[in-house]
């Protein structure tokens, strides 16, 4: 199925930035206290995103030979995923005051540009790894 | 007489009939079934196979899984390749491919000219369809030619289920662990066996032009194509459904609204005023492992799945030495019947005290003990399973412990007895807190007995398992498996889902007692009209005569009848749900009693009659479109009636508290798109390509690495992913609802007055 590959990875990319972009703007909204956000297609959206992102990734992993819990770098991008989602939760539903919300939205956001980054660089430390020598 | 009367004597009549003849048909298979020989012989006199190596060939590959590791005769499992179609086609290319070497000095068949080539076939076909068997002696005689091929072919085997690396790729191709077989004796009886099943497939009955499985499986290299009579009867098929469709529709049209008197309903629940007794609240436990059960079915369901792709790996991890693909399609598909039936004795045993309002001696001690009881069934057949796979368990054994490698009948022969035994105290304890309420004579006494009459059919005709031996022949062993299979779930399974849901609704006092009997009983008769001699349409291939093809095609079609109404069904339930304000509390089970019905017409009426006629399943038959038609149907009918009547139970069995609809709302609906997906993202464009696939080339190649290894086939698998995230959702939301129901309940009486009247 290699044959299929630049497609898978160019989907699993949009899927990525199509994500990450909902959520930004979702967790913008949120800080201003609009509604919009939280309606159900905006939500079923995400969802779907989210699915076919999930759905490119485990297809490049099979494909490529490289596995969560065997490949570090990949490791690092799943557990800092449930970082994310845990963050993007309390974001926009579960954090009890603004300003919590308003920090787990920053975070989360952080910790998706370093996943990004840990994907471009495949090293576990993404980006950072320059400093880290 | 009254109606009540005359249709109770009718479904006596009918079923004395149907059973009558499937009995006869039972006798007529065991007289031609195909021969097992005593010795096979080259024209040299030289031994190639004995009887003992075929039988012992047949218990290697139950041993190794069965029909859960590729498929004999169509019927098993869909990665691997149906193995006598592979047979069958691996010999007749090894023996054109010796003669185009010897005779043309060519370097194999394919390098002939295409007149030449028709030449060699139509040799072939001649020699490969003679039958050469010999009553008088035992004996198969074949010429040195297929003799030479067969050894060929048997290397193949003797490389393939063993750990030769040249055949590494199509091991992992194949979804096979390296070593399958390890003992090299055990790998050279496996081929007697597969030979022997290729042979019935392509030897033509005494006198007659039609091989013994009635020419399947489709193999253009040596004639084997339809028969004329899949063509007859699949008309004729097609016309008895049409039919049968106008007759239930005039039915209908007839005695529409005749008998709906107004019905004075009730102000509020009537079961919530029921008393939940010690042994009732027993039933809790059933749920749980309901539940339980759900969840690993999934999991291992995902990794089978999987297997598709990685034939050997789960994303780096060296899987099937441990947890092979044929383990994890046998408890993947034994758990779907056990979770399922775990949800029906459980809510039998619920509702049995309910209808009676008495709680027999010892009724929850007989609840807890068939509880463990199930749960040392499953624990001990999984096990012994595991062992026989491994090869760890050894042949002597296997039949009785170990795998029995028949697709829903896997479990060992002592764990069969044990279930048995198991379901036979389920009926006690129904029976003897149900009698009360039978001796009563009051109007419900009609649809109580037809209730517990399911009950006792599901019971005991799961008897028919216990029906073959070790060394029965293979026709006949799938005609008992079948009897098994089918009357279950195209038999008492729908007349048992049917009565169940009529007396719920009688029992609300939203539905007459009289009226909900002669409605189920009504049903029942077009149930079982079709349903049990509906049986043979199983059997069309399985080495059987052509009565068998004639007469499961015609009442098969039948079977499709009452599906074609469903909608009438579904939106009565549906109307029933809104009846009263109260019934807003049972939103939910009549939810899923709805989905019951939907997946009905689509799972088992749609996709079931798309692979019903013969001359469709003669080229469908073990290609993606059945597993297409059994997710649709196991889980989509009896999936969702499971769940259903777990949420009409819990109702009692938790009485007064707030249900967290949210999560009710995201399981149904994830549950029903997620299967929606999963057949019309994967099962049937896969399926579709292998039909034509199967009509072009043969149906070896549709079953074939080459095939299944195609990239769009590939994206297709992964195509899965989808579908199958949304329905996980489904089950661990539905999960996640009980668990709070225990761990975090919220009582009515928490809530403020305002949102209380909505749940009500």
């Amino acid at each position: 199925m290699i044959e299929f590959y630049p497609q898978i990875r160019l989907v699993h990319i949009a899927a990525v930035f199509a994500s990450g972009g909902l959520f930004f703007l979702r967790g913008a909204g949120v800080q201003l206290g609009a509604q919009w956000p939280m309606v159900a297609p905006l939500r079923y959206l995400s969802y779907t995103i989210d699915t076919v992102l999930l759905t490119a990734a485990l297809m490049l992993a099979s494909l490529l030979h490289q596995y969560p819990f065997v490949h570090a770098w990949l490791t690092v991008k799943v557990l800092l995923l449930v970082v994310y989602i845990v963050l993007g939760m309390f974001a926009l539903r579960r954090g009890r005051t603004r300003m919590a919300r308003l920090g787990c939205w920053v975070l989360a956001l952080l910790v998706y540009a370093l996943i990004v980054s840990v994907a471009r660089t495949h090293h576990p430390l993404g980006l950072l790894h320059r400093w880290a020598g | 007489m009254d109606s009540s009367r005359r249709l109770w004597l009718g479904l006596a009549a009918l079923l004395i009939a149907s059973f009558g003849v499937l009995l006869f048909m039972g006798g007529e298979i065991h007289r031609k079934a195909p021969p097992m020989p005593e010795r096979v012989l080259g024209s040299n006199g030289t031994l190639i196979y004995s009887q003992a190596d075929i039988q012992k060939g047949r218990q290697v590959w139950q041993s190794m899984g069965g029909m859960q590791l590729g498929s004999i005769w169509g019927h098993g499992s869909y990665v691997a390749p149906d193995w006598s179609a592979d047979w069958l086609h691996r010999e007749a290319t090894a023996v054109l491919d010796g003669w185009a070497q010897r005779e043309a000095s060519a370097e194999s068949y394919a390098a002939l000219s295409a007149e030449r080539q028709a030449a060699l076939r139509g040799r072939l076909e001649a020699r490969m369809r003679l039958n050469t068997w010999d009553a008088a002696t035992s004996t198969i005689t074949l010429d040195e030619d297929r003799a030479a091929a067969i050894v060929a072919v048997a290397g193949h085997y003797r490389s393939l289920f063993g750990n030769d690396p040249a055949t590494a790729a199509l091991r992992e191709a194949y979804a096979m662990k390296n070593d399958t077989v390890p003992d090299a004796d055990n790998r050279h009886a496996l081929t007697a066996f597969f030979w022997w099943t290729a042979w019935a497939a392509t030897t033509n009955r005494p006198g007659k032009n039609i091989t013994y499985t009635n020419n399947w499986p489709g193999e253009p290299l040596v004639g084997n194509r339809p028969p004329a009579t899949t063509y007859l009867w699949s008309a004729f098929s097609v016309l008895f459904l049409i039919a049968g469709i106008a007759l239930l529709g005039w039915h209908h049209a007839v005695t529409h609204g005749r008998s709906q008197e107004p019905q004075q309903l009730p102000a509020t629940d009537p079961l919530a005023l029921v008393r939940v007794t010690p042994s009732m609240r027993a039933t809790a436990k059933y749920f749980w492992v309901v539940l339980a059960l759900f969840l690993v079915q999934i999991l291992l369901g995902a990794i089978t799945a999987h297997y598709q792709i990685e034939g050997q790996q789960l994303y780096g991890v060296e899987l099937s030495q441990v947890l092979p693909y044929s383990l994890t399609r046998t408890w993947h598909t034994q758990l779907a019947v056990l979770w399922i039936a775990t949800a029906w004795l459980g809510t039998g045993l619920y509702i049995a005290p309910a209808i009676s309002g008495h709680e027999p001696r010892f009724q929850r001690l007989g609840v807890n003990f068939l509880w463990v009881c199930l749960l040392v069934i499953v624990v001990g057949a999984f096990a012994g399973q595991w062992y026989a796979v491994m090869q760890k368990l050894g042949l002597e054994y296997n039949f009785w412990f170990g795998h029995q490698g028949w697709e829903y009948a896997d479990i060992g022969r002592f764990w069969q007895w044990f279930l048995f035994i198991g379901l036979m105290l389920w009926l006690v304890l129904m029976g003897r807190a149900l009698w009360p309420a039978i001796r009563r004579g009051d109007e419900s006494r009609s649809i109580v007995g037809l209730l517990f009459l399911s009950t006792v059919a599901i019971g005991v005709f799961y008897g028919a398992g216990l029906m073959w031996g070790e060394h029965t022949s293979l026709s006949m062993v799938e005609y008992w498996r079948w009897w098994l299979v089918h009357l279950w779930v195209e038999g008492f399974f729908e007349v048992f889902a049917t009565a169940v849901i009529a007396f719920l609704f009688t029992r609300l006092g939203l539905l007459q007692a009289k009226t909900a009997t002669i409605a189920v009983l009504f049903a029942t008769i077009v149930f079982m009209a079709g349903g049990v001699l509906g049986t043979l349409h199983h059997l069309y291939f399985a080495g059987t005569p052509t009565a068998v093809l004639a007469l499961g095609a015609s009442f098969s079609a039948l079977e499709v009848v009452p599906l074609a109404y469903i909608g009438f069904e579904a939106y009565h339930t549906w109307k029933l749900g809104h009846a009263t304000s109260w019934m807003a509390r049972y939103r939910w089970p009549i939810m899923f009693f709805v989905a019951v019905a939907f997946w009905n017409l689509v799972g088992a009426g749609l996709f079931g009659f798309l692979i019903n006629p013969p001359l469709s399943l003669y080229y469908m038959q073990g290609l993606n479109l059945t597993p297409l038609h059994g997710h649709t149907a196991l889980f989509g009918v009896y999936g969702m009636l499971g769940i259903g009547l777990v949420l009409f139970c819990l109702r009692g069995l938790k009485p007064g508290l707030v249900w967290n609809e949210g999560l009710l709302r995201t399981s149904f609906w994830s549950l029903n798109i997620g299967l929606a997906l999963m057949g019309l993202l994967t099962l049937l464009p896969i399926g579709t390509m292998q039909l034509l696939a199967a009509i072009d080339h043969g149906y070896w190649y549709a079953r074939s690495a080459d095939f299944m290894q195609k990239p769009i086939v590939e994206l297709l698998v992964w195509m899965r992913v989808p579908g199958d995230v949304i329905f996980s959702i489904g089950a661990v939301a539905f999960t996640w609802f009980v668990m709070r129901l225990w761990m975090a309940p919220r009582h009515e009486a928490q809530l403020p007055q305002g949102s209380r009247a909505a749940e009500k």
